[in-house]
């Protein structure tokens, strides 16, 4: 697993952010290097991915959203991803996910997890014809980290767009 | 080029159309005056506004209304406009504004119901000048009217009545049926998307039954089928044909037409699947007690349709439970909104699962949407050619025949496309 390589540093460091923050960071890049499944397994097996559709959206349940994905439901995306006739992607965009402003929201030593609270900004771009499309995102990410073994898993990541409740062209990979 | 120079009738013909209807942004505003300008369009479902005073902002054609309902109850549809110095008096999407709608740039005061109700500092105006409540107030959309909450308005004073189809008014008793209460409501917020591209691509799509095995092939996994689209069932729908296969399995639910542009098609493939499970089971027992056995067996085992089209700019799917309204901004940008409906009475868990499900297929990051709006945007590409002037549309004339007010063919026919542009055609020649 990727993350063991990051060797965390001891439960009662979790405010220590160095190796918090260096596990947020590869999440990200993963995503950046489309390396989607290593991505996934980063997720506990009943872990989520929530992008609401408008700030202040509490429940993803009674309430549409961008993205809500448990590992089933990540797994049908991913799958579709790799797919050689999935159109939306022929050219895949390219995307830079800048990641800062770490804060540890809460932390629970006796779990052990913590929320971390982050600031993102996403730069894509995909090639077409007659022109290419580029685009920003940004917001607020949310991890509830949990420790697994000697690994970091995500028992939840949420990304809040600046503009949740927004109106996009299509969205193609998670934020 | 000016309205008149435009032979709208010309550019539609029994089994094709011109591509300029897609691209010359002249026959865009000619659609604005004479289809968004006369026709009834799909406004919003009464339950979105169910308290005295509750809006919603929205549009017709490029024109922004507010969607409202007064402190009798009752529903209107008014000109978002301030009738002093033309302010757009409401900024959110939706809301409650008590008793009053009130302009932010001087402080005109309406009624719900949009007669002016106070001027601030009224000696400016001269004794003769008399600010008469309905003259001065927020304007009534022309005609509005219902069926079942569903509410359509014109922006035309006069023209046809509000009739739709009888096979149209099934859809939407269907959908209702299906409610333990035989109730719906417009609820659990808005998938809302964009596209570059032509309004009329999108209204197209939502009828093309020839397309998903190709443009959502990607969905499909090794065994043809794709992924599960509703809770309880025990598998996706096949959608990608075997290559021995003669004729699509997309054909055999038929495509339906009626006049004014409206139609439907039948139920997916596979949507005959046997549905189980605990939620299912709570389901079904809450039909039960507002139906006779017989019957539930019929709404469970039967649907109607997959996806209705309200001709210009709405269409309801049954499997997924939705509304999605479509919008014209340019000739070549549109916009989308996708509404849950939720069956009153049916298991909250339902709800739960429905609106999971409508992410995976109706988001803007959803499985399926990404890949219309991509065809979406290579029509408008593609159709910047000059040449060839003509898109066809001529898949399934032959199996064309009678059925109730209208027609009918093979479900992966293009009698849809067909028939909302004899509709297109009435409207842009000013039959309609």
């Amino acid at each position: 697993m990727a993350s063991s390589a990051l060797n965390p540093a001891p439960l009662s460091a979790f405010d220590h952010l160095g190796p918090i923050e260096a596990f947020i960071l590869h999440e990200a890049h993963l995503l950046d290097e489309r390396r989607f499944t290593e991505w996934s397994e980063l997720f506990t097996e009943d872990g989520y991915y929530w992008a609401p559709a408008r700030a202040g959206q509490t429940s993803p349940l009674d309430e549409v959203s961008l993205f809500y994905d448990n590992r089933t439901a990540m797994a049908t995306r991913l799958r579709r991803l790799g797919h050689p006739s999935i159109h939306s992607q022929i050219p895949p965009p390219t995307s830079v996910r800048l990641v800062s402003n770490l804060v540890i929201e809460t932390h629970d030593h006796e779990m052990p997890a913590c929320t971390v609270r982050s600031k993102f900004m996403m730069f894509e771009y995909r090639a077409g014809v007659p022109d290419g499309e580029q685009r920003i995102f940004g917001g607020t990410y949310r991890h509830r980290l949990v420790v697994v073994g000697s690994d970091y898993r995500i028992a939840w990541k949420q990304a809040v767009l600046a503009n949740a409740d927004g109106r996009f062209g299509a969205l193609f990979t998670y934020f | 080029m000016s309205a008149d120079a435009i032979d709208a009738a010309a550019l539609v013909k029994s089994d094709r159309v011109h591509r300029r209807v897609y691209q010359d942004p002249a026959i865009f505003e000619l659609e604005i005056e004479r289809i968004f300008g006369r026709a009834w369009v799909y406004v919003g479902h009464v339950s979105q506004i169910p308290r005295d005073g509750d809006f919603v902002t929205t549009f017709i054609g490029r024109e922004p209304v507010l969607f409202c309902r007064d402190s009798d109850g009752e529903v209107h549809v008014l000109r978002n406009r301030c009738p002093h110095r033309g302010a757009a008096v409401c900024n959110l999407p939706a809301g409650n504004t008590g008793r009053w709608f009130r302009c932010p740039y001087h402080g005109w005061t309406f009624q719900t119901d949009g007669r002016l109700h106070a001027v601030p500092v009224r000696n400016g105006y001269s004794p003769d000048f008399p600010l008469d409540p309905v003259e001065y107030g927020l304007a009534h959309v022309p005609r509005v009217a219902q069926y079942e909450g569903f509410t359509f308005a014109s922006l035309a004073h006069d023209g046809a009545p509000f009739d739709l189809p009888p096979e149209m008014r099934a859809c939407i008793d269907s959908m209702i049926e299906r409610a333990p209460d035989k109730a719906i409501e417009v609820s659990g917020g808005v998938h809302k998307y964009q596209f570059r591209g032509n309004w009329k691509a999108q209204i197209e799509n939502a009828l093309d039954h020839y397309h998903p095995p190709f443009t959502h092939e990607s969905t499909a996994a090794d065994d043809g089928r794709q992924f599960v689209r509703r809770a309880g069932e025990p598998a996706g729908s096949p959608i990608v044909d075997r290559k021995a296969r003669s004729r699509s399995r997309w054909d055999d639910a038929e495509a339906f037409a009626f006049s004014g542009g409206h139609g439907y098609e039948g139920p997916m493939p596979g949507a005959e699947a046997a549905r189980g499970g605990e939620v299912f089971e709570l389901y079904k027992a809450a039909l039960l007690r507002s139906n006779p056995p017989a019957r539930v067996e019929e709404i469970l085992e039967n649907e109607l349709f997959h996806n209705a089209v309200f001709y210009p700019n709405m269409n309801l799917q049954l499997r997924a439970l939705y509304v999605r309204v479509v919008r014209p901004v340019t000739v070549d940008f549109s916009e989308v909104n996708v509404y849950p409906i939720r069956l009153k009475g049916a298991p909250e868990e339902m709800f739960h699962s429905q609106i999971r499900f409508l992410n995976l297929t109706h988001a803007a990051a959803s499985l399926i949407q990404t890949d219309d709006v991509e065809m979406f945007r290579r029509i408008e590409v593609g159709l910047r050619n000059e040449a060839p002037e003509w898109v066809l549309l001529a898949r399934g004339l032959d199996s064309e025949h009678v059925h109730g007010s209208g027609l009918s063919c093979d479900g992966t026919g293009e009698l849809a496309m067909r028939n909302q542009f004899k509709a297109w055609a009435r409207y842009m020649v000013g039959e309609a």
